[in-house]
Order: C-alpha cells, then structure tokens, then sequence
C-alpha cells in the first residue's frame, strides 16, 4: 500500500516547511554569533537578554498591547450588541449592517492605513495613536461580530423570551441568561481580536509617527538597520507569547470550537 | 425574535456607523481620488498608470504570484488534508493544532525566518556549498521564488483548514463505494472528492489569494523593491513618490481584486445553502 | 364574567398574517386545550398572550385588566416553552428561582418557596443539578416549576407533551391534571394531538388557518362537531355534505329525505357504518386488524368509506365485494361542509 506511506510523508513535508523556518527562527535567537546564520554559532542568551534593552522595542510593544487590548475590548463592545440585534431582533437592513461590519476584512489593511492617514490625521489633526485605535477597533470587528453570532446561532432565543416572561427586562435577560451562556465565545473573540491585532502590519504602515509605532512596524525598520539575531529572539518570544495563550485557552474553553 | 424596532437599530446602529466612519468615508475619498483629473472627474489616472509598463508588470504579477500560490496550495492542502483526515481522532486533533500554530505567529516573524534560509549566507547556500554544487552564494532573496514561498508558507494553514473540514463532511463511505465500483484515485479525486468538497476548496481559495493579494510584509522583506507588488508599489508610491492618485489606482485594484472574490465566495455559498 | 378575553386579536408574522379577528372567553381556573393541526396558529396566539409577539389589532383583557400593550415582563402570565427553554448555566434551584430574584426575594422566604415548587414536581434531589444534564421529562418538570411558582394568572404550555416517549406522555398528563385541580390555576395547553385534548380539558378550542374553528367541551367536540375539519380531526371519516336534500358524492347525488334541518353535510364514524348490508355496495381495498375491531376500507361509487367491525366476524379478503349502509340515525349533522 503506497498510499500508506505517502500520506504521512506529505503531511510530514508539509509541517516541516510550515514549521521549519519558525524552528530556524527559534534556534537562531540562542545564538553567540553576531550575525544572523543558521546553525547557529555558539549558545547563548545574549540576543533574547537585548530584546529587553532596546528602548523602542519596549515602547512599540506597549503601544501593541494597548491596541490589541483596547481595540479588541471597543470591537467587542461595538460588535457584541450588533450581532444580538442581528440574531434576535427582527432588523430591517440587517444585510447592510453585516456587509458595513465585514468591510474590513475586504478592504486591504494598508489602504484603510493609508486613506486615515491621509483624510483624518494629516488634514483633520487627529492624532496617530487614536488613528491606530480606530483603525484596529474596525479591524477586529468583523472577528467579533463572527465569532459572537456564532455563539448566539448556538443559543436557543426562545431562553431569553422565558427570562422575560419569568419578569426580567430585556437587557436583564441579556445579561442574566445570555451572557453568561456565550462567555466562551466572547473570549475566543478576545484572544482572536488579540492575536490579529497585535501580528497586524499594513494597517499600521502608514500610521506611525514619532514615539508611537507599533511593534511589527518597528521590528520591520529594526531589521533594515541592524541584521542581528535580536529580531530572531524577539520574534521567538513573540511567538511563544501567541502560542502560549492560544493553548491556555484551547485548554480552559476549547477556543477552536469558536474559531 | 424581539420585534422592537427601536431597540434593533439602537444595538446594530453603533457598529454600522462606527464602521462606516472609519472605513468608508475615508477609502471612498482615497478611491475618489484618483477619479479627478486636472478638469473634474478623468480617467486619466487609471490611463497613466497603465500606461507605465512596470505598472502593467507589477499588477500582471501581483495576479500570477496569487494564482500560483493559491493552486499549489490547493493541490498541497488536498494531500495534507486527506492525510489529515484519515487519522485517528486524537492525533488528527494534534496535526491540526501543528497546522493552525504557524497563525498564531507573527508574519514578520515568518518572513524574517526565510531570510535565514534564503539568505547570501542562509541555510540552503551554505549546504549548496557545502556539498560543492556551488562556489559563490546564489541570490534567492528578492526573486518571485522567495516571494511566492513565503506566500505559500503563510497561506497555506487556511486551505488546509479549510479542506480539512470539507472531507470531514464527506459522506462515510463514498470513496470506498466508488473504488468497488472500479474508480482509480484520479477518478475518485475528480468525481467524487472534488464535487463533494467544492465548497471548502472555494472557501479555502478566496482566503489564500485574497491573502496573497494583500500581503505586504512578505513582498516587502522578501521581494523588497526588485519584485514589487501591488501592495509594496502602493507603499512606495506614498512615501517615495507621493503619487497619490497612482495609490489610488492600486487601492482600487486591490479592493476590486478582493471583493470580486468575496462576492464569488458568497454567491457560491448562498446558491448551496438556496437549494 | 371572562377572566381572559381575546377580542379581535389579530397577528402576524410581517406581511404574512398568522392570526386573524380570534375571539375567545377563558373562564378564571379553566383548562383550556388548543387543538389544530400544525402551522395553524396556536403557538403564535400564546406568545401574543404572553407578549411576545406584537398585536396587529384587537384586545387582550386578564382579570378584568387591559394587557394589550403591556410588557412581556409585567404581565403576570406564564408559558412552558415546547423546547422549556430552561437556562442551560444554572441549576435546577437556580432555574426555579429565577423569576422569584428578580422579584426582589431572597433568602429563606426564597429557598422555601423555591424548594416547595421543586418538591410538587418531584425532583427535590436533583435541586443542585445542572439542567442540561437531566432527562427530558425531568426538565420539562423544572419548566413546569419555573413557571408556577411564579403564581401567574394564566399558566400556558406549548405542546407539553409532544418531545416525552409515549409512558412518559400519560404520566405528566395526569401530573397537569393533579396541579391544575390543586392550585385551581387557569391553564392553556397547546396540542395537535385530539386524544390528549379530549382527556385533559374542560373545553377544547379547535383552531384552523388562524382562525376559531369550534369551541366546546370534550363531548360537544366529540359527538357534536359543526364542521367537516373538526368532524375529520375527531375521527369521522366518511363526510359527504348535503346540497338540495341530497348528499353530494363521488357518482350519482344520494337523496337524504330525513336529514335533519339545517344540516349542511352528513359525518360518520367507521363504527357508525352498517357492515355487510344495506343500499350501497363496495369492494374492499384494504383492511387492518387493530385489536377488538378491524377497519375496512371501501372503494364505493360514492367514494372512499372507511368502515370498522368487530374482529370476531369472519374477515373479508381484499377485493371482495360488500354490502354496507350510511343510517342517517349514526351520522353526525354538521352546520359547515367545509
Ligand atoms: N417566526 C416566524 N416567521 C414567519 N412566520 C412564522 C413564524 N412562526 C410561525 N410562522 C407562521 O405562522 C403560522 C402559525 O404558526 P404557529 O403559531 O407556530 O403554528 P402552530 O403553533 O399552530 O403550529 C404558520 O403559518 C407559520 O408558518
Ligand atoms: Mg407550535
């Protein structure tokens, strides 16, 4: 049976060049060398150890944290009432609402970079950081409109009819039998939003600016500088941030049931 | 269904507007941009652009490179898949999890890892000389093959995916009841997995080229300014240039490339689920 | 003195009505069953009661009070879901409790009261357990808890026993029963299921196309149906509707001298049919054996009759040919040949 062979082995093929290079990656941050190269020359800490001393890595990665978080948390916020009215309200123009929330996954990221670069910052003032949070606020929305009704399309309505009937308001039976029942859902759109936001480069393209740069963006011009190993370290540690969530909440929610 | 109008609108209202500003006013302007010419509204952008045989090149190869790596990905993403498939339940649950993790990472990440592979001094050089094919370092980096690999790699995840869940909802045993009824594997791929999976394929297809369309770290790293594309030309238009009505074009045909691929996705979808 | 009134209600469901002009006079501590096939409206007409569902035109009024507009949450009803939409998060105690919170009770006026309902059910060891994790009658019970102990005006259940195996069925019938004349609760149920209408209520509402077809009690719904949908639904199977003292079939008008003024067609049972004598002939297209009796179908000029024997009679092979009788004396006299 060839089959029985064939099969594993392009699979096997498949993985090593999924993964491979992120092993690379992996191998070359715990170089002693100086430059980048593979095998690596030597073992050390060193070039993780300088992740944490460039100043703009520090600086970049906090503007990231604060736009994953706080872009996903408004996307959240903006999306989760949306797709409620979309799954339980008789809407008329739900089609319109659905196609403006999913107009970020069409619309290329560097466009939509590049149209509020030129059309809110430059000529209206409005300043980069809130741009970015803008921009990422939209980015993530479709995400959580997604995931969260597929959560609610899981959830029989006919429950909160009986949260009313049994005396509750409308945003009481929500809250008290709704919320609670999609809480999964609502987190595997957190860490999706997260993780998107926070791996996003064309949208943050054109919008940086002095002293707010996020940290792909800042990786990017690091790397046309300098060719160390640190951006390999730094990536790493990236990495295993993103994976390391991932698998928590695999663990604790089954996040792949959402996604 | 709640039937309160009032209410319905008040939930959805603030996404959709919210949404509207931050996307559609300003790309509408960006895209009205470069429908103005000296007098009024012209063409004249769009003729000068295509007028320019780089810009032909570029737009040309933007389309083939997502071509390319959308059917390579195809025809790898249906072996893998299949191979996926037919394991048992919790080492197909691991296989999907090795699949999905290159996601997880960051793109720059992932391209800047090639560099280490492709590079003058990378990994496949230093075996080339190693067993003596070569004497001088081959140049890998910015060529269409490096782009197209990095694509491939960052793409491929999704059609694997999303043909995985497509043969999961194959019917049982309709590859076994073709092949007693005297099919070949060729014949079984064409007339029964290909028919009865269309949907992930599609589904699998949109992500990876529209993906492909919009890269930009991957171009840029990988194929820097020797094998641009639309996304890096747009870029390089900004800010070495500053031809705005040119970024106009290329946001256009970018938008257009990915809608047109959405709304064939949708229709496909919608006239499944119709029947 | 109605204790609720349904006057002129009408519903629907966009531009497609579901309910149109439906009149109905509930008496306080009267079981009530709603009986029509499905699609027929009876699940949209609760949901209205219940305020669920917004009233095009018309009036509901419970204890003497104007509920049309009213909001769902202070309408003092109560309604089992056919699916009983129990909250999937909470525990059967918590489920039960629900309504009580939010009334503002706590405490041990609370737990009594709460634990009281779970007990009338039955299911006091089950108090700490999740919902989902229990049988399907068993939740059916804690919807029934949830909503009663809540001491609404009107208790309504929607299909209550259409998803329980069929031992299941007759055990909460009774159950419903034993509550109902307890606690004197006024009480709708919704079923398409006549044998379950007849048995529980003290008057059975047979809806059709959104619309009343019949009120009355068992036996009037029973012997007396007005119409050839209700006479159909209760199990008469051969109808032939009079035009000019005449009964309209299949083949030649047969004249009906002494039917009864006023009746616009003729119903009857299959036990009602004279077998094996009388003015017509038939041959015997099919024939089932059910227990005590055997059913026989005819192929007769007049059309298809249906007519039923005793089992201990020799049997008649298929396409044998028999003697039978429709006796106006057997027949019900039906107002409506629709
Ligand atoms: N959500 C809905 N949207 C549109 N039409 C509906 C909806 N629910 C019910 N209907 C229609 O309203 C009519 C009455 O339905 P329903 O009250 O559920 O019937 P029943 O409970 O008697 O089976 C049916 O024709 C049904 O198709
Ligand atoms: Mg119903």
């Amino acid at each position: 049976m060839t089959r029985n062979i064939l099969a594993p082995l392009t699979l096997g093929l498949v993985l090593l060049f999924l993964i491979g290079p992120f092993i690379i990656i992996v191998a070359a941050s715990f170089s002693a060398g100086e430059t980048l190269a593979f095998p690596p020359q030597g073992f050390s800490f060193k070039w993780i150890a300088k992740v944490f001393t460039v100043e703009s890595f520090r600086q970049s990665f906090g503007t990231s944290l604060f736009l994953a978080i706080g872009g996903t948390l408004a996307a959240l916020i903006l999306g989760i009432p949306a797709a409620y009215a979309m799954s339980r309200y008789r809407l008329p123009g739900a089609e319109t609402v659905r196609f403006m929330v999913s107009l970020p996954i069409v619309v290329p990221g560097i466009v939509v970079g590049l149209a509020l670069l030129r059309y809110f910052v430059i000529p209206a003032g409005v300043p980069i950081l809130l741009a970015l949070f803008l921009a990422h606020t939209a980015l993530i929305l479709p995400y959580a409109v997604r995931v969260v009704s597929a959560s609610l399309a899981n959830l029989r309505s006919d429950m909160e009819e009986a949260a009313v009937i049994l005396g509750a308001s409308r945003i009481g039976a929500f809250v008290r039998v709704v919320l609670p029942n999609i809480r999964g859902g609502i987190l595997a759109a957190f860490i999706l939003g997260f993780v998107t936001s926070f791996n996003q480069v064309p949208v943050s393209l054109f919008l940086s600016g002095p002293g707010v740069r996020t940290l792909p963006i800042d990786m990017l011009g690091y790397m046309e500088i300098v060719f160390d190993p640190s951006i390999a370290a730094l990536s790493s540690l990236l990495a295993f941030l993103s994976i390391g969530i991932v698998l928590l909440a695999e663990r604790f929610l089954g996040f792949s049931r959402y996604v | 269904m709640f039937h309160n109008r009032a209410e319905a609108y008040a939930l959805a209202l603030p996404a959709a507007v919210f949404a509207a500003i931050v996307f559609l006013v300003p790309v509408g302007l960006l895209l009205s941009e470069g429908l103005h010419g000296p007098g009024g509204w012209s063409l004249s952008a769009y003729v000068q652009f295509f007028s320019e045989p780089l810009n032909q090149k570029i737009f040309l190869r933007t389309l083939k490179l997502g071509l390319m790596v959308t059917a390579t990905a195809a025809v790898i993403g249906y072996a893998t898949a299949y191979a996926i498939v037919s394991m048992p339940a919790g080492t197909k649950g691991r296989m999907i999890g090795l699949v999905v993790l290159p996601m997880m990472i960051s793109p720059v990440a992932r391209t800047y890892a090639w560099i280490v592979i492709l590079g003058r001094t990378g990994i496949v050089n230093e075996a080339l000389k190693f067993v003596g094919l070569t004497d001088a370092p081959i140049r890998f980096l910015f060529t269409e093959t490096a782009v197209f690999l990095g694509l491939l790699q960052l793409f491929l995840p999704l059609m694997i995916i999303s043909l995985v869940s497509a043969l999961e909802n194959l019917p049982k045993d309709a590859v076994p009841a073709a092949r007693i009824l005297g099919a070949n594997w060729l014949q079984v791929f064409v007339k029964i997995i290909l028919p009865l999976t269309r949907e992930g394929l599609i589904v699998g297809g949109t992500l990876v080229f529209t993906g492909s369309l919009t890269a930009y770290i991957t171009p840029a790293i990988l194929g820097g300014s020797k094998v641009l594309m639309l996304e890096t030309l747009l870029y390089q238009q900004v800010t070495v240039a500053s031809n705005f009505p040119a970024a106009s074009v290329i946001a256009f045909l970018l938008i257009a490339m990915s809608f047109s691929a959405n709304i064939l996705l949708r229709r496909i979808a919608t006239a499944r689920s119709g029947k | 003195m109605s204790f609720l009134r349904l006057d002129g209600l009408t519903l629907a469901y966009g531009k497609t009505p579901a309910v149109e002009g439906l009149n109905l006079d509930i008496h306080r501590g009267e079981l009530i069953a709603l009986l029509g096939p499905s699609g027929c409206g009876k699940t949209t007409t609760m949901r209205a009661i219940a305020g669920l569902m917004p009233v095009r035109a018309g009036q509901i009024t419970l204890d003497g009070r104007d509920i049309t507009r009213v909001a769902a949450n202070r309408r003092e009803v109560g309604l089992v879901f056919q699916s009983y939409a129990l909250f999937p998060h909470l525990t059967v105690f918590e489920n039960v409790a629900f309504g009580l919170r939010l009334k503002g009770m706590s405490g041990k006026a609370l737990e009594d009261k709460v634990m009281a309902a779970i007990a009338s059910v039955g299911l006091t060891p089950f108090a700490q357990r999740k919902t989902p994790d229990m049988s399907g009658g068993q939740q059916q019970r804690v919807a029934l808890a949830r909503s009663m102990v809540m001491e609404p005006k009107v208790l309504m259940l929607d299909e209550p026993l259409s998803n329980l195996d069929a031992r299941l069925r007759l055990e909460m019938r009774t159950e419903l029963q034993r509550v109902q004349k307890k606690t004197g609760l006024t009480m709708i149920f919704v079923t398409h299921d006549q044998i379950e209408a007849l048995a529980l209520a003290d008057r059975i509402v047979v809806m059709r196309n959104g619309a009343i077809e019949q009120i009355g009690t068992p036996e009037d719904i029973y012997n007396r149906p007005e119409s050839a949908f209700v006479a159909d639904f209760v199990g008469f199977e051969t109808i032939f509707a009079l035009k000019d003292g005449a009964m309209v079939t299949k083949g030649e008008p047969v004249p009906v001298p002494d039917a009864p003024a006023g009746a616009a067609a003729l119903a009857w049972r299959p036990r009602a049919v004279t077998f094996g004598e009388g003015r017509f002939e038939g041959t015997v297209l099919s024939s089932s054996f059910a227990g005590s009796a055997r059913e026989y179908l005819l192929d007769t000029p007049l059309g298809p009759v249906k007519a039923e024997v005793d089992a201990a009679l020799p049997a008649h092979d298929l396409g044998a040919t028999v003697r039978f009788d429709l006796p106006v004396a057997t027949a019900a006299a039906l107002r409506r040949a629709e």
